[in-house]
């Protein structure tokens, strides 16, 4: 299966600038036509014209989770508050909604209890589960990993301004996750509703 | 007058070759399919290199590269159009190495650390890595990709072997 493999193509004259550059050429047209249909036909495919942060990608440096909520007209939430949230009865009756902004695997790993999985990279898949319950929710708790993630916001601004959820419904958990887990907080593994809670974390 | 290099010689430098192409193929497609599975994530650790403004750029680069990494991974795994494969991952391993370096600089400077020490995700589908180990890594692969863009490498490419059984036979190979 070779053909003169010892010698090489710059030697064998069959190396021509002009030839090398047109199969270069080839492959990039042959390569881009292959990724996207790779990602049309991949369950994870994004959308090309799709804007995914909600906003535009450069943040200045520094800027606080407040600063950059309230630039986006999103109100943030701290956990004293999202704790009470949590404990309201009001809870129960889906009058209280928590929104787990993460991919599938986190959200599969480890939630708050009762909160509805929508990753805004994909909002067409969970929508169906999520909208009836953003529109009868008077309060709906957004939240991510915490820190630096931004998908909550970007799940917030997604529900706001694609789906029409009234803004001021909607609250962002900045400390998320993270700081959920760290205070050893009740968490729900596996689907919602699962019943597999585990006070005091995972 | 220059000796030409002893024909065990010529094999040996060219087997080292075609592991190199499987090798430079397979990291392309193990690492493309990283990105590919995971868009997400790959699209969040673009936009933290603020080089892209527009979503639908930013977009198009998220939804190519992965797979259009794989693309090339294959090919140069099967051999085919090997040098002008090599040629584009020479040119994006320079792109990526320098926009990588650009970013460690950054970070170095914000961290107040050493150079080597800095530690971040890069985006290349190795999850978080130090800065030097990988520009060791990618000139290892631009290496690799400059071999065989000057033609070496060549042996089991589906390509050749499919043009030799094509091609007619010579009086001399069919005697």
């Amino acid at each position: 299966m070779m053909d003169n493999p010892a010698q090489p193509a710059a030697r064998s004259g069959g190396g021509g600038l002009g030839k090398l550059l047109k199969e270069a050429m080839f492959v990039a047209v042959a390569g881009v036509a292959f990724a996207f249909l790779a990602n049309q036909i991949s369950p994870r495919g994004l959308k090309l014209t799709r804007n995914y942060s909600g906003t535009p990608p450069a943040q200045p440096s520094g800027e606080s989770v407040e600063d950059r909520l309230k630039a986006q007209r999103l109100h943030l939430i701290k956990r004293p508050e999202v704790e009470q949230l949590f404990h309201d009865p009001r809870r129960e009756q889906n009058a209280i909604l928590f929104i787990d902004a993460r991919d599938e695997e986190d959200y599969q790993k480890g939630h708050i209890p009762g909160a509805c999985e929508f990753f805004p990279y994909y909002p067409e898949k969970y929508l169906p589960t999520a909208l009836p319950l953003c529109e009868i929710a008077e309060q709906i708790v957004v939240y991510c990993a915490g820190g630096d993630c931004e998908d909550s916001q970007a799940a917030a601004i997604y529900l706001r301004d694609t789906v029409g959820i009234p803004g001021d419904k909607l609250l962002v958990y900045g400390g998320g996750m993270t700081e959920w887990e760290t205070n050893s907080l009740a968490v729900e593994i596996g689907a919602r509703g699962s019943g597999d809670i585990h006070e005091g974390g995972k | 007058m220059k000796r030409p290099l002893p024909p065990a010689v010529l094999t040996a430098i060219d087997t080292a070759c075609v592991l190199g192409r499987w090798l430079l193929g397979g990291l392309f497609i193990q690492m493309g399919l990283e990105k590919a599975l995971h868009p997400a994530d790959f699209l969040k650790l673009l936009e933290q290199y603020q080089m892209v403004h527009s979503s639908l750029a930013l977009n198009a680069i998220t939804i190519a590269l992965p797979w259009f990494e794989v693309f090339c991974g294959l090919l140069l795994l099967a051999g085919v159009a090997v040098r002008g494969t090599a040629l584009l991952l020479a040119g994006l391993l320079a792109v990526f190495t320098a926009v990588v370096l650009r970013r460690a600089l950054g970070l170095q400077a914000e961290r107040a650390i050493a150079f080597c020490a800095v530690k971040f995700d890069c985006g290349c589908g190795g999850g978080p890595e130090f800065i030097c180990a990988k520009l060791r890594e990618n000139v290892g692969m631009f290496v690799l990709a400059a071999g065989l863009l000057a033609g070496r490498g060549r042996a089991f490419c589906a390509l050749y072997a499919w043009r030799a059984r094509r091609a007619p036979r010579t009086p001399d190979a069919q005697a």
